[in-house]
């Protein structure tokens, strides 16, 4: 390999780290506001509250068991 | 009738850009525009070398000038991917015109790079002008657009 086959393939490596570096910085700017973990976040906010009025329900149904009695 | 076949490959597109961004369109459009200026920045030091204003003793100007014209290669590519996801999935906003103006401009002064470069080589004196004016409109479009976005996040 010559020396300017090698040094241009050299640039280009750094040319490759450069854009990893700016895909790394930029992506650690986002933190978890993508759209798929913003999706995951209301998932799991809807399955909460699912779960909270399925148990609000139990217990107005066995309140109102109790109160038959 | 053609209306309705324009607005229904428009949501094709829409759908297209969504489903290969899986839903963040606006981040990876952000992404791709940062890598665009971060290579510019390194396509300056390139030509600069090539150019021979900067002499390290580790890269002479051939290979500098072969890596600039790849790396160029790459960010024309970008750029038009940028731009149609730009076209095809955002509408144009009345507060965007700084953006706008400056995109159309970056487009257009790359394609004369790239006529320069290409097929009219006698005005081969104006390249690095053109190389100045793609950097600099590159860097206004950035700067209202992916940068203003980075900043508010």
């Amino acid at each position: 390999m010559s020396a300017q086959t090698r040094q241009m393939l050299l640039s280009l490596l750094v040319a490759l780290a450069i854009v990893a570096i700016a895909i790394a910085v930029v992506t650690a700017q986002f933190g978890p506001t993508s759209a798929a973990e913003l999706e995951a976040r209301e998932d799991r906010l809807r399955e909460r509250q699912e779960l909270q009025e399925q148990r609000l329900e139990q217990r107005e149904e066995l309140r109102e068991e109790r109160q038959e009695r | 009738m053609v209306t309705g076949d324009l607005v229904a490959r428009t949501q094709q597109v829409e759908g297209l850009v969504e489903d290969l961004t899986r839903g963040n369109v606006t981040e990876v459009k952000v992404v791709l525009a940062s890598v665009v200026l971060a290579l510019a920045c390194y396509q300056l030091v390139l030509i600069a070398v090539g150019y021979g204003k900067l002499r390290p003793s580790f890269l002479e100007s051939g290979p500098a000038s072969k890596a600039h014209r790849a790396a160029g290669d790459t960010i024309l590519v970008l750029v038009v991917i940028v731009a149609l996801m730009c076209i095809s999935y955002f509408e144009v906003e009345d507060d965007e015109a700084l953006h706008v103006a400056s995109a159309i401009g970056l487009l257009v002064a790359l394609a004369l790079k790239v006529a320069v470069l290409r097929f009219f080589h006698g005005l081969g004196r104006f390249l690095p002008y053109l190389g100045m004016a793609v950097f600099a409109l590159l860097a206004v479009t950035w700067l209202t657009s992916a940068g203003s976005f980075l900043a508010d996040s």
